[in-house]
């Protein structure tokens, strides 16, 4: 199911649909995944999203609702772990806008939510 | 023909009487003048400090004269009130260590007191002395929680060792008897709420759940009549499990007035509500708040939360969704270091009295703001002065409460219907604020 | 690269103003015994999920948060070998000295450079918002004294070496 995501996704990336692209990923994140390496591949395909991404990122965000908002802080966390060349800095800023939108209750939910990203 | 002398007693009372408010004025104006008016206890809300050391829990009795509470320590201290201020009447020292639980039965005047050290305390007041029974919940771990149920006839104790002790007094042996409810509790119990029917009771726990289970007792209790959660209620039976999805502690929870309704809050910033007339139906909101550790029903709709934010907040539950309400604590700009008011020359016979803030009044008129700028200039030389710095670095939060708030209680009125409410906190104090009052001076605040 | 520091030290100011919320909280574990849980990590539900702010590559702060207790670890920006040495001094000069500093924890957590330990004693005797500020300005000012230590290590290179070479 995730290689179905996957394919799609590649393919609305590339054709600059980038909003639509981050909404499906964040929906169909494996959370309750057992198997390490499929979260792994949702990850590295999640940052290939953000650190592409074009567009206005405040928008995109207030667009997101609650739930949306909680599971994108948790992947830029865990995007956080994973530093490459300049990933950082990009998940720095959208760190910023999203904690706008959902503030420290978002953060509290990173960090007691049972199930990891 | 008698001479008609006017009668001017009436006139020189008068004259006197204005004079008299005329130099009251006055004095206020210069008394404002020179020292800052003392925003802590206003109409809305009252502040009353007990030292530096957190305030673990609190308890007062029925008619709010007395007020027991534990300083972080293994003592337990009863207040008196009089006039404005608790004066110290006792300490209850049996405890070996650190007070986690006081409630203090508004009908029986009894009060009972639990602790880390494993046990538990029931007083008694004999003459003006209070007298200690010890129960032994027959808990492995420290306990973490106590609660007298409505009648008054046994109390439950939340505890470490994963189990919830229920004690009731037998008469025969004239000791107090514990029994144990322990499935399906998986972690400490944090706290405890008994339902008006003297016979269920919902626990919340860090195990993520909040359960309500039966605590019937037959040696007490008469057969409960059947409520909402059910009508097998044998002792220790689990009536509902809720989890709200998230991984938060559970940190405080509370039947709702009827019993029919429960509400609780978790360490996920989340409230949340399950509603068991229709059919346990569970409805959670998370937002951008700090966690709150404890939370009351104020009405059969409302409820007010408070927490890590140190602001206790107000939530309505209609059918369908809970509604975040307003804060209770409006931050006012701290009127400690500012200079309410022009100089004394100023005071002419025309003096005007709106000069000085009223008390409660959040929004102030654009000829203060003027004052305010030139008081925060002050304030920036002063810690220019004292510590070196220029900018206002602000050691004390705009809030009353300068630390967590650990527990909201019921001050006047019932869970029904209340009018004020107690929060206690790390930062030693106690707030009672005035729900009506507040309600009529911040927007957007409504308890129904 | 300056660029990201300043949303580096909010991103971890927020996520610490998160984490410390702290209780008291008596073992599970052993009767009577009061422990930080971040550290004995007895039971797993009473541990949060541990979480890690990035700058780049080599700047780094795991938090680990738990219901009574908090650990923080910072990867400090080491670009050069003298760089690496002055850290390593200058925070075991710290850590020997951890007892003072309260919160300052004796041993760093493997792959950091420094840890700080904060439980709940410490929270209900100082103000939460203080002790973030602390660590904030900790993570500003580190840099700060170690370019000032590596200017001051070279400047007094070169003094000596030139008093050396005089002789020649």
């Amino acid at each position: 199911m995730l290689a179905a995501v996957i394919s799609k996704k590649s393919l609305t990336v590339s054709t600059d649909k980038y909003q639509e692209a981050l909404l499906l990923v964040l929906q169909n994140a494996p959370i309750g995944s057992k198997n390490q390496a499929v979260k792994d591949r949702a990850t590295s395909l999640l940052m290939r999203v953000l650190t592409s991404f074009k567009g206005d990122i405040d928008q995109c965000v207030k667009s997101l609702d609650g739930k949306n908002v909680d599971m994108l802080m948790k992947y830029i966390y865990r995007g956080f772990e994973m530093p490459t060349e300049n990933s950082s800095a990009v998940l720095l800023t959208w760190h910023q806008k999203v904690f706008a939108v959902g503030g420290l209750g978002s953060i509290m939910r990173v960090m007691t939510d049972r199930k990891r990203v | 023909m008698g001479e008609y002398t006017p009668n001017t007693n009436y006139l020189n009372h008068q004259i006197l009487t204005a004079r008299i408010a005329h130099s009251q004025r006055l004095f206020n104006g210069f008394t404002a003048f020179l020292f800052t008016v003392d925003k802590s206890s206003n109409s809305m809300s009252e502040k009353h400090n007990f030292g530096i050391a957190p305030v673990t829990c609190h308890s007062f009795n029925r008619d709010r004269t007395g007020l027991a509470l534990s300083l972080n320590d293994s003592n337990v201290k009863i207040y008196k009130k009089s006039g404005q201020k608790w004066q110290e009447t006792d300490t209850l020292s049996e405890h070996g260590q650190r007070v986690t639980g006081i409630d203090w039965a508004p009908d029986s005047n009894r009060i009972v007191t639990c602790s880390a050290d494993r046990n538990a305390f029931v007083w008694m007041l004999e003459g003006d002395k209070w007298k200690q029974v010890l129960v032994i919940p027959r808990i492995n771990r420290a306990a973490t929680c106590v609660k007298w149920s409505p009648k008054e006839n046994k109390f439950a104790v939340g505890s470490g060792s994963r189990l919830i002790a229920i004690c009731y007094y037998d008469v025969e042996n004239n000791w107090w008897v514990s029994r144990h409810i322990k499935k399906p509790i998986r972690s400490t119990v944090t706290c405890l709420d008994w339902h008006p029917n003297n016979v269920l009771l919902a626990a919340g726990s860090t195990d993520f759940k909040c359960r309500v289970f039966s605590g019937y007792q037959k040696e007490v209790d008469e057969k409960p009549g059947p409520s909402s959660w059910g009508s097998k209620m044998p002792f220790g039976n689990l009536m509902a499990e809720f989890s709200n999805g998230g991984g938060g502690w559970v940190h405080s929870v509370s039947f709702s007035p009827s019993g029919d309704k429960v509400a609780w809050v978790g360490h996920d910033s989340s409230v949340s509500v399950a509603d068991a007339t229709m059919g346990n139906q569970l409805m959670v909101i998370k937002e951008s708040f700090l966690p709150f550790m404890s939370i009351t029903w104020v009405t059969e709709n409302s409820m007010v939360a408070a927490g890590y934010d140190c602001n206790p907040m107000v939530f309505t539950y209609t059918g369908s969704k809970i509604n975040m309400g307003a804060k209770l604590d409006q931050p006012q700009e701290k009127q400690s270091g500012n200079i309410r008011c022009s100089s004394i020359n100023e005071m002419p016979k025309d003096w005007n009295p709106n000069c000085l803030p009223k008390n409660g009044d959040s929004e102030d008129g654009g000829e203060e703001s003027e004052i305010d700028v030139i008081a925060s200039a002050m304030n920036r030389f002063k810690n220019l002065d004292k510590k070196g710095t220029g900018s206002d670095t602000a050691t004390e939060l705009k809030t009353q409460h300068q630390n967590t708030i650990t527990q909201v209680s019921i001050h006047t009125g019932t869970k029904g219907d209340a009018s004020k409410v107690a929060t206690s906190g790390v930062d030693g104090n106690v707030i009672l604020w005035d729900l009506k009052s507040l309600e009529s001076s911040i927007q957007g605040l409504r308890i129904s | 690269m300056a660029a990201t520091l300043k949303p580096y030290l909010s991103a971890v100011r927020e996520t610490l103003t998160a984490a410390i919320c702290l209780q008291n909280f008596d073992s599970q574990l052993v009767e009577r015994h009061n422990k930080p849980e971040v550290e004995v990590k007895s039971n797993k539900e009473l541990l949060l999920t541990p979480v890690v702010i990035s700058r780049n590559e080599r700047e780094r702060v795991l938090i680990e948060g738990s219901i009574n207790s908090l650990r923080i670890s910072i990867a400090i920006k080491q670009a050069d070998e003298i760089e690496k040495i002055l850290c390593h001094k200058f925070t075991r000069f710290m850590m020997m000295r951890a007892e003072n500093f309260t919160i300052l924890r004796r041993k760093q957590i493997e792959g950091y450079d420094i840890s700080f330990l904060i439980t709940n004693f410490h929270t209900e005797q100082m103000y939460k918002h203080k002790l973030v500020d602390f660590i904030i300005h900790f993570m500003e000012e580190i840099d700060k004294e170690i370019n000032f230590l590596k200017l001051a290590v070279n400047s007094r290179a070169r003094i000596s070496a030139e008093e050396f070479l005089k002789n020649f």
